[in-house]
């Protein structure tokens, strides 16, 4: 009785915050857009078969997973000797630099974005410097396309994955690595065959939570990819805030949260079948 | 001291005693809630509109910045039972929505005789609702430090020379609709010729850095990013003038396209009576000189008697006025998707950075 109080203040907040606007959502989603664009009350899955039946949906779905995927891919993997990095400092710095790793959360996302712009612009750092050494004579297109959105939504996926292996890789016990070392293995080796092995299950638990993170993001392919970029959160926006089609929009975060879901479950799977 | 203290007491005493002289007229005093757009729209419309409205009325005025159009629908729609506000200014594609749905109310000159004086696509536009209070054009805009000598025509944009330096808004934002629209007319005679525009579109594509500008266009323009981009006229002027003429403002000869924006009183308005006050208001030749002036709208009542210089600098000046291409708003948006989708596979994709 006193647990189920106790779980009563935060299941409230939950169903106001949560369950309350996506059942709005999910109603919304039933409804009707007329020709011009009016919301007309209804009960009917017709718009899902529209979005379903759209081959630019299915564009959309591939747009995102793939570059969710990559994004998370590379930002786990820049994420890893960072960690490293960490866990063979001395323990004293180990704070300082783990907060430093983190320390992107502290920025809100647009205004990271903004630090992006002005170095990957056409007339940014990086061009400069690259038409300064003579290297090139006209701007790197390196914003406003698909590689600006990567190198943007890899760089704010990496705080996440930080955080993960550092909880992941704190866990294990250095001996292991220190005993592989006596017994006469390189540190090459010691890394491929001791700490790899054992980091996987933190590294599929960054993999993953980066990668459910990458699907929904807006800002970054919205800001970066200079309308070049199509991705499902993208769309969404569109059509709430550009053509007011309401339905279509709900119905478009209604699949997209059924796929995090489905996600999530495997993702819990994967990391229990990883632990096993 | 003494001075200041005894204006500010007239200038108080001046409004009070106006207040029931205005209200003897029909117009009550109290207070509404004016919903409309943020920034400079805000700044402009309250000096020129609100605050004479205020002054005469006696109404107190609340501003609610509002966002988007779209976001300003979003409100009406959850505000339904309970609305917030009793005045919305929105474009007149998001107000027929509005309309359709019986966000806001159906409104004619039987009950506010102004729009009797309104021209008639203004008294069109709105449809049974509310007309419109402001039109807008369509401009392209450039950086008149790096362009010389200054363009006429929107086919300065497709210069192989401004590769990478053009920003263009793709549909659905209003912008691409309506350069679509602009081009179809002039190359094949009827704006609702996709068709006939897409080649252009399609060569353009290589030139264009963001289908996006963020913010806009007028400040990737004065931070070097871009040398041209599309615009609305109102805003571009303000932009030419705050910058000292580095942004360029060009109606170009091919044509231009109006941007509408409707004026409605929100259903079931807490504050009915003042709403249809502010509106008459709002409508009035007087306050439609103002804003004309002050920020380069073009007045929907021809009574406006608008200064030859605020006229020349908006698309109702007669030299320009065979430049418009007459887009029915509402038909665009049956087509809005279909456009939207050739933009995506033959434009954009032909655009690859």
């Amino acid at each position: 009785m006193s647990a189920a109080l106790l779980l009563l203040p935060a299941v409230l907040i939950l169903a106001a915050g949560f369950l309350y606007p996506v059942a709005l959502l999910g109603r919304i989603s039933l409804n009707r857009t007329s020709d011009i664009g009016a919301m007309e009350p209804d009960l009917t899955l017709a718009t899902f078969e529209k979005v379903v039946g759209d081959d630019f949906t299915w564009e959309l779905a591939w747009n995102t997973a793939t570059l969710a995927a990559g994004s998370a891919l590379a930002a786990t993997a820049l994420a890893l000797p960072v960690v490293l990095l960490i866990r063979a400092a001395p323990p004293r710095w180990r704070g300082l630099l783990s907060l430093m790793a983190i320390a992107p959360l502290l920025v809100s996302g647009t205004a990271r974005i903004v630090g992006w712009l002005a170095i990957l612009g056409d007339q940014g750092l990086i061009n400069a410097m690259l038409e300064g050494l003579g290297l090139t004579s006209e701007p790197v297109r390196l914003i406003n396309n698909w590689t600006g959105v990567r190198i943007g939504l890899t760089e704010s996926l990496m705080p996440y994955a930080c955080l993960v292996l550092i909880a992941g890789l704190g866990r294990l016990d250095p001996r292991l690595e220190e005993a592989a070392a006596t017994l006469g293995a390189t540190r090459t080796k010691t890394f491929l065959r001791v700490t790899l092995p054992l980091a996987a299950p933190a590294l599929l638990a960054a993999f993953l939570l980066t990668f459910v993170l990458g699907v929904s993001a807006f800002i970054t392919p919205r800001l970066m990819g200079g309308g070049r970029v199509f991705v499902v959160a993208t769309e969404i926006f569109d059509l709430a805030l550009e053509t007011v089609d309401w339905p279509a929009a709900a119905a478009l975060a209604m699949l997209l949260l059924g796929a995090l879901a489905v996600a999530l479950v495997l993702r819990t799977a994967l990391m229990r079948s990883a632990r096993a | 001291m003494r001075r200041s203290a005894f204006l500010a007491a007239f200038t108080a005493f001046g409004i009070a005693a106006s207040a029931p002289a205005f209200a003897q007229g029909g117009q009550p005093g109290g207070q509404m809630t004016l919903q409309a757009y943020a920034g400079i729209f805000r700044d402009n419309y309250t000096e020129v509109v609100v605050n004479p409205f205020t002054a005469r009325s006696g109404t107190q005025v609340q501003y609610f910045d509002g966002g988007t159009s779209a976001q300003m629908l979003g409100r009406l729609r959850a505000q339904r039972a309970d609305p917030q506000t009793d005045v919305v200014i929105m474009d007149v594609t998001t107000a027929a929505v509005a309309c359709a749905e019986g966000l806001v109310e159906r409104i004619d000159a039987s009950v506010l005789p102004v729009i009797g004086e309104l021209g008639p696509m203004a008294r069109e536009a709105g449809g049974a609702c509310g007309p419109a209070v402001t039109y807008d054009h369509l401009v392209m805009v450039y950086d008149t430090r790096a362009v010389q000598p200054a363009p006429t025509r929107w086919a300065a944009m497709w210069d192989p020379a401004q590769r990478g330096r053009v920003a263009v808004s793709a549909p659905p934002n209003i912008q691409g609709l309506a350069l679509t629209a602009i081009l179809a007319k002039a190359a094949g005679g009827d704006w609702r010729n996709i068709n006939a525009a897409m080649p252009m579109l399609r060569e353009l594509a290589p030139n264009v850095q963001t289908f996006t500008p963020n913010p806009d266009g007028y400040t990737l323009i004065l931070n070097d990013q871009v040398r041209f981009a599309t615009g609305w006229n109102a805003r571009a002027q303000l932009y030419h003038d705050q910058s000292q003429g580095r942004i360029g403002v060009v109606l170009p000869e091919e044509g231009t396209a109006f941007q509408i924006n409707t004026i409605n009183v929100v259903a079931n308005a807490k504050n009915r009576a003042q709403a249809l006050a502010f509106v008459a208001h709002a409508l009035s030749a007087e306050a439609q000189k103002a804003f004309t002036e002050r920020m380069f709208y073009g007045p929907t009542n021809p009574n406006a008697q608008v200064s030859p210089a605020a006229l020349n600098r908006t698309a109702l000046a007669p030299q320009f006025r065979e430049r418009i291409v007459g887009v029915d708003w509402e038909e665009m948006v049956r087509l809005r998707d279909q456009w939207n989708q050739r933009w995506r596979r033959e434009v954009i994709a032909a655009s690859s950075r």
